[in-house]
């Protein structure tokens, strides 16, 4: 067993298929990662299971990968599993970003349901749109996780891999979104927005649900002031620019009415 | 009626499981300075300045067999009571003063379970929200037996 513990996830679910289903059953959703390169051992560690649950859950795996064998899986004691996930000062401040970029993400099938490219309005929304990505997601919101959070941890875990990933697939949508504006292909637009919106959403799922609450798990008391006090040297240099472009969601959000993100 | 809750006697004498530590050897105090108590500091003392920060209420350290290793170690603290000290409006001055002069990197208060107690906690969160820089604040809840009860960041 210890040789699929220090196994790359996709490479195992790869030749076990029965094993993703086992680990949606704990809530640890793999499958439909870009990357996959996380290890079995490190992907349980990082969702905090009970103690309990994650000798239950080596079991099963153990029963799929050797059905022939009596498995002994040793006992990890691990913290009890707070009921509500709770964040530190600096990481709650971007679980509120994801907050307005979940707004965005609501938004985008009604702008796709009403695109229009041979209006000049009609291609002020998208340009706003990717806009308030570029701006508010990417520079501001990513670039204190990038900058500054990811730098905290060795760049070379998988967990922190798949982000950077998930990051440059969302910049790749987001350039054949304005590639699409010019050459006023309304498929390109609505086809990359939309994996845009289905990748931002599963993105922001792991890092609230998951990824946050582990680093949060590693911060030393030190790391969390000096995390606080760095993102707020970015809120400074970028001044009111995040609130102008929050009133953007809010313009759409009158203009189409606010939604949900649903999955 | 019980009367006040902070002042209920329990005797834990007759509780032996916690007594004996299993070890003789001296255990190093983690104290970084002098003075400590909340009247006597000042709080842009050079050791207070983008330091981590203890707030403890006067009983913790009695309680909590590993204080010093498990707290105190590598932090800046001052101690204070919330039920008996006079002139607390001094002591919100001093925290906002931590806060804003001696730019502190984060404030931990530490209270015993004790309803009177949290008034220290809301203390530390009036000054921060008094206070035009803001830093991360956390709260620890300890028993009467010294266990913690609660540990969460409040903001």
């Amino acid at each position: 067993m210890q040789e699929y513990y220090n196994k790359g996830i996709k490479d195992i679910i790869d030749e076990f298929p029965q094993v993703e289903k086992i680990l949606d059953e704990y809530g640890i959703g793999c499958g439909p990662c870009n990357v996959g390169t996380c290890l079995l051992k490190d992907i349980v560690e990082i969702h905090n299971l009970s103690s309990q649950d994650e000798a239950v859950l080596f079991s099963k795996i153990a029963k799929v990968i050797y059905p022939d064998r009596d498995i002994k899986i040793p006992e990890v004691k691990r913290k009890e599993k707070p009921k509500e996930i709770t964040y530190s000062p600096p990481i709650n401040k971007l679980v509120q970003e994801h907050k307005i970029i979940k707004r965005w993400a609501a938004l985008i099938p009604e702008v796709i349901a009403n695109l229009n490219l041979d209006s000049e309005a009609g291609r002020e929304i998208i340009v706003k749109g990717i806009d308030f990505i570029k701006n508010y997601a990417d520079k501001y919101h990513h670039a204190k996780e990038e900058d500054i959070l990811f730098k905290y941890f060795d760049e070379n875990l998988d967990i922190i891999k798949a982000m950077h990933t998930d990051h440059d697939t969302a910049r790749a949508y987001v350039k054949n979104v304005l590639i699409g504006i010019e050459e006023r292909d309304e498929n390109k637009v609505s086809e990359n927005l939309s994996a845009y919106r289905e990748l931002l959403i599963e993105h922001i799922k792991k890092e609230d649900e998951i990824l946050y609450p582990w680093m949060d798990r590693t911060f030393s008391v030190t790391v969390v002031g000096e995390l606080f006090a760095k993102f707020a040297e970015v809120d400074k240099q970028f001044s009111d620019n995040p609130k102008k472009q929050e009133e953007f969601i809010c313009e759409l959000e009158t203009k189409f009415g606010s939604k949900e993100v649903k999955k | 009626m019980d009367g006040c809750p902070g002042a209920k006697m329990f005797d834990f004498n007759d509780k032996d499981d916690k007594k004996d530590s299993g070890s003789t050897a001296k255990i190093q105090s983690q104290l970084q300075h002098w003075p400590i108590q909340l009247h006597l500091i000042s709080p842009t003392a050079p050791y207070y300045e983008n330091k981590d920060v203890l707030l403890v209420a006067d009983c913790v350290a009695y309680a909590m067999g590993g204080f010093h290793n498990d707290y105190m170690k590598g932090k800046s603290i001052a101690i204070a009571c919330p039920k008996l000290d006079i002139k607390q409006e001094v002591y919100l001055e001093k925290i906002k003063s931590w806060f804003e002069d001696a730019k502190i990197n984060t404030l931990t208060v530490l209270i015993m379970q004790v309803p009177c107690c949290s008034g220290l906690l809301g203390l530390a969160k009036k000054a921060l929200d008094e206070s035009s820089r803001k830093v991360p604040l956390k709260g620890i809840v300890v028993s009467l037996r010294g266990d913690v009860i609660s540990e969460e960041w409040v903001q």
